[in-house]
C-alpha cells in the first residue's frame, strides 16, 4: 500500500465498491436506443437474407460498397486498439495500463463486428465456412480469413488472462465470474503478465502484417484499380488503424468514466491525445505522398479516381468528412495546448472516429466507380436503406456486446493490481 | 499412328483464341444479343458487350467499336484473388467459375481489368415464357431450371467462350452470328488456322497487354 500514490489509493477504494453504477436513466436510455437499432437492423438484415443482394445498391460495376467500407473500418479499429494494448502488455508503457482490458475488449468486439459485415456482404452467406475449408494461397482474402480467426482467438485469450485474477476474486459472489474463471484459483498475477507479454508479442506482428496490413493487401494487389494498386496501401491501412484505434479508446475511456461518474485521468488522456496527434501527423504525411505521386506522374488510372474523389458528387466526404473532420480539425486540437482540455480531446477523438468512416468509404468506392476499361460505363453508388439500417444494426450489436461485457465483466479493475506488482 | 499421337506429352491441346477484327465490326451488338440468347443470361448480365473506344495516338485518334467478351487470360487476376479457388483456368484454357463453390465475395469482379464479370442478383425476365424453366449449360455443365435463391444466383458469372458449343465442335455463338464476320475462333497451336494467321498480323494487339494478363482475345486494329 505504501508504494501506491494517493491517487491510486483513491482509485483502489473506488474499485473496491461493487460494480460502479451509472445513472439508471442513462443506462436504460442507452439500452433502449440499442434495442431500437437492433430491431430496425434486424429487419433490414432479414430482408437482405431473403431477397439477396438485390436489396443493395451494389452493381456489377461497383461490387463493393458500404458493408466492405465498414468491414475495413472495424478491422482498423480492432487492430489499432490491440496495438495500443500491446504498448502496455508488451512494451511496458504502464501509464496506459488502465486502458488495457478495455483495449482488448474493444479489439475483440470490433473484429466480431467486422466479420459480421463480411458475412452480410457474401452473395452466398450459407457458404461462409467454405472460406476456411478451401484455400487459394495466392488470394490475400483467403489468408485474411485465417488471420482474423487466429487473431480473434488470441484476443479472447489475452482478455481472459488480463481479467483472470479479478474473475477469481469475484468467483464467490458472481456465477458468471466463477464460470468464466474456468476453475482457475490462483491470485498470483505474475503468470498472467508473462502470458500477456507472450500473447501480445505474438499478436503484434499478426495485427500489423496479418490483420490490417493484410486487409490493405487485399486492395493493394488489384492492379486493375487506380489508387488501390500501390505498395503504400497496406502501410496506410496500418497507420490509419493506429489513428482510429487510439481515438476510439480515448473516446470510450472518457465517455465511460463520465457515464459511471468516475474521475477522468487527465494526464493519461493528454498522453493519449499526444499519441493520437503523432499518428495523425504520420497519416497526413502518407496521404500527401499517396496523392502526390500519382498526381505528378499523371498516371491516368489513379488521377481518374482522384478527380472523382475530389470533384465528384461525393467530394464532400473527402474534403469535409475525411480531411476536415477526420484529420485537420483534430490535428489542430491535438497539436496545440487545446489538448489539455479533456472535453476537447474527446471531441477530437470523436471527430477522428467519424472522419475515418469517410476514409474507408473513399478507399472502397471511388476506384470501383471509375470503369475498369475505358469505354465501359461508370458506376453510381450510394448505399440503400437496407445497407444503412443493416449497418446500424450490426454496429448496435457491437455496442451491445461491449456494453454488456463492460457491465458484467471486470473490465477496469486491474489498476491496483498491475500498479502494485508492476512489470517484473 | 504418328509419333506425336502416341506420345501424349507432345500432343498439343488446342489453344483456343478469339480474334476480333475491329475494322469489320460495325457496332451492331448482334454478338451481345446472340450471347444473351445462347446463354440465357438474366437482366443486368451480359457476358459480351460492345464498347466504344478511342484507338490510336493523338491527334490520329478515331472512335472504334470494341466488342468485349471475357479475355480468358492466361494469367488471370480474377483467379489469383478468389479466396476459395472457385474460379480457375480449366484444361480447355477457358477460365471457369464453379458456381457450386463461389461464395459471392465479388473480389474477382473488382480484380478483373476488363470488367468482364457480373454478379447474378437474381433478377429474371419474368415476361419471357419459360425463362426460369431451363438455363444454358455453363462451362459445359447442365444447370437445370433457374430457382429463386439457388446458384448461380448470388454468385459471379462471365463469358464461357461458349464452352458447351466448343465441346460439340461448334464456334461460340457470337462468332457464328457476327454480321460483319469480324470474329474468328480457333486453335492457335494449329499454324494453318485462320486465327494463327491473323494473330501474326501486324494489326494484332491485345487489351491492356502491359498488365501481363495475357488475354486470349486478340484484336486487329
Ligand atoms: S478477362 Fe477478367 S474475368 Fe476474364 S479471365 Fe481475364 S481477368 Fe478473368
Ligand atoms: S465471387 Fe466467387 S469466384 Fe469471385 S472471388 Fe469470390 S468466391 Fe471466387
Amino acid at each position: 500500500m505504501s508504494a501506491l500514490t494517493r491517487e491510486k489509493a483513491a482509485l483502489r477504494l473506488a474499485d473496491e465498491h461493487p460494480a460502479p453504477e451509472p445513472s439508471k436513466h442513462l443506462r436504460a436510455g442507452w439500452y433502449a436506443l440499442l434495442a431500437v437499432l437492433l430491431i430496425a437492423g434486424g429487419a433490414a438484415i432479414f430482408h437482405r437474407t431473403v431477397n439477396g443482394l438485390a436489396t443493395t445498391n451494389l452493381t456489377s460495376i461497383t461490387p463493393w460498397g458500404a458493408w466492405i467500407a465498414f468491414y475495413i473500418y472495424f478491422v482498423g479499429l480492432s487492430a489499432g486498439a490491440f496495438l495500443l494494448s500491446s504498448l502496455i502488455y508488451v512494451f511496458g508503457m504502464t501509464r496506459f495500463e488502465r486502458l488495457g482490458r478495455m483495449a482488448l475488449l474493444t479489439a475483440l468486439v470490433a473484429m466480431i463486428v467486422a466479420l459480421s459485415f463480411v458475412l452480410l456482404d457474401l452473395g452466398r452467406m450459407e457458404r461462409a465456412l467454405s472460406a476456411l475449408v478451401y484455400f487459394n494461397w495466392l488470394s490475400p482474402l483467403a489468408w485474411e480469413m485465417r488471420f482474423y480467426l487466429i487473431y480473434i482467438l488470441l484476443l479472447a485469450a489475452e482478455l481472459w488472462f488480463a481479467m483472470r485474477v479479478d474473475l477469481v476474486r469475484r468467483a464467490d459472489r458472481s456465477r458468471l465470474a466463477r464460470w468464466l474463471s474456468f476453475g482457475s484459483k490462483s491470485l498470483d498475477t505474475a503468470r498472467d503478465h508473462r502470458m500477456l507479454r507472450i500473447l501480445g508479442t505474438i499478436g503484434v506482428p499478426i495485427a500489423i502484417f496479418g490483420v490490417h496490413g493484410g486487409t490493405g493487401t487485399i486492395f493493394a494487389i488489384v492492379k486493375a484499380r487506380g489508387m488501390w494498386f500501390s505498395a503504400l496501401t497496406p502501410i496506410v491501412f496500418i497507420v490509419s488503424a493506429l489513428v482510429s484505434g487510439t481515438a476510439l479508446l480515448a473516446l470510450l475511456y472518457i465517455l465511460r468514466q463520465k457515464a459511471l461518474k468516475r474521475p477522468v485521468d487527465g494526464g493519461m488522456v493528454a498522453d493519449l491525445g499526444r499519441l493520437l496527434g503523432a499518428f495523425l501527423l504520420v497519416d497526413l504525411g502518407l496521404l500527401f505522398y499517396e496523392y502526390l505521386v500519382p498526381l505528378l506522374s499523371m498516371a491516368p488510372h489513379d488521377t481518374g479516381v482522384m478527380h472523382l474523389m475530389m470533384e465528384g458528387p461525393y467530394a464532400w466526404t473527402f474534403w469535409i468528412l475525411q480531411l476536415g473532420i477526420g484529420m485537420v480539425a483534430p490535428a489542430i486540437i491535438l497539436m496545440t495546448r487545446l489538448r489539455e482540455s479533456v472535453p476537447l480531446t474527446a471531441v477530437a477523438a470523436l471527430m477522428v472516429v467519424v472522419g475515418i468512416v469517410g476514409v474507408r468509404f473513399n478507399i472502397v468506392v471511388p476506384p470501383l466507380i471509375t470503369p475498369a476499361l475505358e469505354g465501359l460505363p461508370a458506376g453510381q453508388y450510394f448505399p440503400s436503406a437496407v445497407e444503412w439500417w443493416s449497418s446500424a444494426g450490426i454496429i448496435a450489436m457491437g455496442l451491445l456486446l461491449f456494453s454488456l461485457a463492460a457491465d458484467l465483466l471486470p473490465v477496469d479493475e486491474d489498476v491496483h493490481v498491475i500498479g502494485g506488482t508492476a512489470h517484473d | 499412328m504418328t509419333a506425336a499421337a502416341q506420345d501424349p506429352g507432345s500432343r498439343k491441346e488446342p489453344y483456343w483464341v478469339m480474334v476480333i477484327d475491329l475494322q469489320k465490326c460495325i457496332g451492331c451488338d448482334t454478338c451481345t444479343v446472340s450471347c444473351k440468347a445462347e446463354n440465357r443470361t438474366p437482366p443486368g448480365i451480359s457476358y459480351n458487350v460492345v464498347m466504344q473506344m478511342e484507338i490510336g495516338e493523338f491527334p490520329h485518334t478515331r472512335r472504334t467499336y470494341v466488342p468485349r467478351p471475357c479475355m480468358q487470360c492466361d494469367r488471370p487476376p480474377c483467379v489469383g484473388v478468389c479466396p476459395v479457388g472457385a474460379t480457375y483456368k480449366g484444361e480447355s484454357g477457358v477460365v471457369i467459375i464453379d458456381d457450386d463453390r463461389c461464395i459471392g465475395c465479388r473480389y474477382c469482379i473488382a480484380a478483373c481489368p476488363y470488367g468482364a464479370r457480373s454478379f447474378d442478383f437474381g433478377e429474371n425476365y419474368d415476361e419471357m415464357i419459360a425463362f426460369t424453366e431451363v438455363q444454358a449449360p455453363e462451362y459445359g455443365v447442365e444447370q437445370g431450371p433457374r430457382r429463386k435463391g439457388e446458384a448461380p444466383i448470388g454468385t459471379v458469372r462471365k463469358c464461357t467462350f461458349c464452352l458447351h458449343r466448343i465441346n460439340r465442335g461448334e464456334e461460340p455463338a457470337c462468332v457464328e452470328t457476327c454480321i460483319g464476320d469480324a470474329r474468328y475462333f480457333g486453335d492457335l497451336n494449329d499454324p494453318d488456322s485462320a486465327v494463327a494467321k491473323l494473330a501474326a498480323s501486324p494489326r494484332a494487339f491485345r487489351l491492356k497487354e502491359e498488365m501481363g494478363t495475357q488475354p486470349r482475345v486478340i484484336y486487329l486494329k
